[in-house]
């Protein structure tokens, strides 16, 4: 069964608690662990910052860069303020823990991208430190997903639909991705919800297509 | 005692032979003028000009960046020698310092005869020197920007009347100085005779800070004492002979320092600065800034200081720098209250995790960025290393930067193009290659005709976005083969 939301929110703040709680996803309350996996291109880079974007107007936002492909500009796109967002390139797996547990005990949001070959056991020390401090921490494997019971809230990237090219003409305007979202945050249920981005500060949840327990994309 | 010339100075090429016939300017890192010779002065160039305009009124005329650490270097001997007749010489930046003259004049018989000695004692290292004396740092500053070359001596008799004709300009804030002219006050004098409470109520501790130079009175010294262990040490084993090795371990100095005294409420507006050698040789130097020293334009000075030590043409520091000591004085609570929103404590911890995180990753690896302006996604961030003042657009981020791929911006940019598998059909993109799969392409846009650097033997290349289903790309083709440049993520 598909459930479909008859108006278009607003997530991205911390200003609307009341309907954070009411969905219960895409908010990260302090302390709280999200999860992203998916192909670099299914826009979980701005998802995972959006969810971080009501911590970068109070205090730092470090982005924990492995591949070295970070991009500040879509971070400013979203409201961050460029001084606000620090960048550390690290792809030394070894290094890579020592780094996010030293940003966990300083810095109030952390988005770090999980080098391939990272322990389980690494990550469910990480995910414990994160809500000692009460540090508002995303994870996005560049391979793969985080093991059970690390993350909050999981983000899986099952299809992206753009709007705005065809055939040679136009360019890129608006784009829509279609999310299995799991964790605490669905009390274990699997949920499909369809996120629209259009290159502005606020990413919109569109729909909230329903539960599944399959995880497969609802058509 | 200042040397409004000091920017220009480069060891060698112009090295005491400015003013003669070549128009020069040093150039801030803000891009305005901060000193020119006589002869751009005879062309129109004036200091606070932005560079392009001063090129424009004077074509010929040859700029030097001004980099302030290299200046400093240059600028220790003759504090050096200022030194080997008074001591205890404060500097304000490289080319200007404060002399505390007050013993000094009764041992050399007078005013006229100390600054006639002082001058005699610089004769050797050339230049264009001022001096202005006063009884306070407002007077003295002021008086010996009222200097001219063909008169470079200024004694100010009585500090009040002197600053009474001053406009309200030099009270060094075009803010301010606009609201009183609007008021109808242009002069100190006029300043001074408004009472202190209704100035207070207005302007704040701006207008009382106004108020009281208005009046002849220097800033007020913060009567509290300083505890003893304010003062920030740190020893080295082995001893530090690496320049950026002592500049990392400023900046960490620094802000311990002014976090000690933040909780205080208060800043230092003096620092004394002590470096001592392995060999047990002593050196010191006291800087001062006319605003409370921040942690960053703290560490600044201390990189500059140690920078002259180090690779100074004093010889450096035998053996290595075995302790470093930083000492506040002259605190003020000005400048110091946070905005209701900060908080102290966490920005302090964020400092501190990121510094450490420097450690493990590196300093080149903490990186911050701000827009400039570009036709790449690459082009349009300017990165600088955490900490570090921000470097200088290289590109005019208003400019219409024709060609530039509209937005939303990539998330993902790779540092160098990588090679990317597309299979095209008559010239249209039908699959690219991800990771192990074939994905077919669902709609594209482009291609954008791009004439390439050909200055730098660039050939052209074509730009498109490609889609698919599981994200968007933006690619281009060039000498036939296609690569990434960015992942819309």
């Amino acid at each position: 069964m598909v459930t479909r939301l008859h108006h278009s929110v607003a997530l991205t703040t911390l200003e609307t608690p009341d309907i954070a709680h009411d969905f219960g996803l895409l908010s990260l309350a302090p302390g709280q662990i999200a999860g992203l996996s998916g192909l670099p291109g299914s826009g979980l880079t701005r998802i995972g910052l959006s969810l971080l974007a009501p911590y970068a107007s109070r205090g730092t936002l470090v982005y924990l860069d492995v591949r070295g492909w970070a991009s500040p500009a879509a971070a400013w796109e979203l409201g961050i303020e460029p001084d606000q967002f620090v960048v550390v390139r690290s792809s030394d797996v070894v290094s890579w823990g020592r780094i996010v547990a030293t940003l966990l005990d300083g810095v109030p949001s952390v988005y770090a991208e999980v080098p391939r070959g990272m322990p389980d056991r690494a990550l469910y020390k990480l995910a414990a430190k994160a809500r000692a401090q009460r540090t508002a921490l995303v994870l996005r494997p560049i391979t793969g997903q985080l093991p059970s019971g690390v993350a909050h809230l999981n983000l899986v990237a099952r299809e992206v639909v753009w709007e705005g090219t065809e055939a040679g003409h136009g360019s890129l305007k608006h784009r829509r991705t279609i999310l299995a979202v799991s964790g605490r945050a669905t009390r274990g249920m699997e949920r499909t919800i369809e996120i629209e981005d259009n290159g502005t500060n606020d990413l919109r949840v569109v729909s909230d297509m329903g539960a599944q327990t399959t995880g497969e994309v609802v058509g | 005692m200042w040397y409004p010339t000091w920017a220009l100075r480069q060891p060698g090429k112009l090295w005491g032979k400015l003013g003669l016939d070549e128009p020069t300017q040093a150039v801030g890192q803000d891009g305005h003028v901060v000193a020119r010779n006589e002869t751009a002065a005879r062309c129109g160039v004036t200091v606070g000009m932005m560079r392009r305009s001063a090129e424009a009124v004077c074509p010929t005329i040859t700029t030097i960046v001004q980099d302030l650490r290299v200046e400093m270097a240059r600028f220790e001997p003759v504090v050096q020698a200022v030194e080997s007749l008074v001591p205890r010489v404060e500097i304000a930046e490289p080319g200007t310092m404060y002399i505390p003259i007050s013993g000094a004049v009764a041992y050399y018989g007078g005013e006229e005869a100390l600054c006639e000695r002082l001058d005699k004692e610089l004769e050797p290292y050339g230049g264009d020197r001022r001096m202005g004396l006063a009884a306070g740092i407002f007077a003295s500053y002021q008086a010996v920007r009222q200097t001219t070359t063909d008169d470079p001596l200024h004694i100010v008799d009585n500090d009040a009347e002197f600053v009474r004709n001053l406009d309200v300009e030099s009270l060094g804030s075009a803010d301010i100085a606009a609201t009183f002219r609007w008021l109808g006050i242009t002069t100190l004098g006029a300043l001074a005779e408004l009472p202190v409470s209704a100035v207070v109520t207005r302007f704040g501790r701006e207008g009382l800070l106004a108020h009281r130079q208005a009046q002849g009175m220097s800033r007020r010294v913060d009567p509290r004492s300083i505890p003893e262990d304010m003062t920030v040490e740190s020893q080295f084993d082995p001893p530090i002979e690496d320049f950026e090795q002592a500049s990392f371990v400023a900046r960490n100095m620094a802000q311990r320092l002014i976090g000690n005294l933040a909780p205080h409420g208060v800043a230092p507006h003096r620092v004394v600065i002590t470096g001592i050698a392995a060999d047990g040789s002593e050196r010191s130097r006291t800087w001062r800034s006319a605003d409370p020293f921040s942690d960053k334009s703290l560490a600044e000075r201390v990189r500059w200081q140690l920078r002259a030590w180090i690779e100074g043409v004093t010889g450096g520091i035998h053996g290595g720098l075995a302790l470093l000591r930083l000492e506040p004085a002259d605190l003020s609570g000005a400048g110091r209250q946070m905005a209701l929103a900060d908080d102290a404590k966490a920005f302090e911890e964020t400092q501190r995790a990121l510094m450490e995180v420097q450690a493990i990753a590196g300093r080149e690896n903490v990186v911050v960025a701000h827009p400039q302006g570009g036709r790449d996604a690459s082009e349009r961030v300017l990165w600088t290393r955490w900490g570090d003042k921000e470097n200088t657009a290289e590109r005019d981020l208003d400019a219409p930067w024709p060609g530039q791929i509209p937005g939303p911006s990539p998330a993902l940019v790779p540092s160098t193009r990588i090679p990317f598998d597309i299979t095209w059909v008559d010239g249209i993109p039908e699959q690219v290659r991800l990771r192990s799969r074939w994905v077919p392409v669902l709609s594209w846009a482009g291609p954008w005709r791009r004439s390439g650097r050909w200055w730098d033997e660039e050939g052209p290349s074509d730009q498109y976005q490609i889609v698919t289903s599981t994200g968007a790309y933006l690619c281009e083709v060039r000498e036939g083969r296609s690569y990434l440049l960015a992942v819309y993520d």
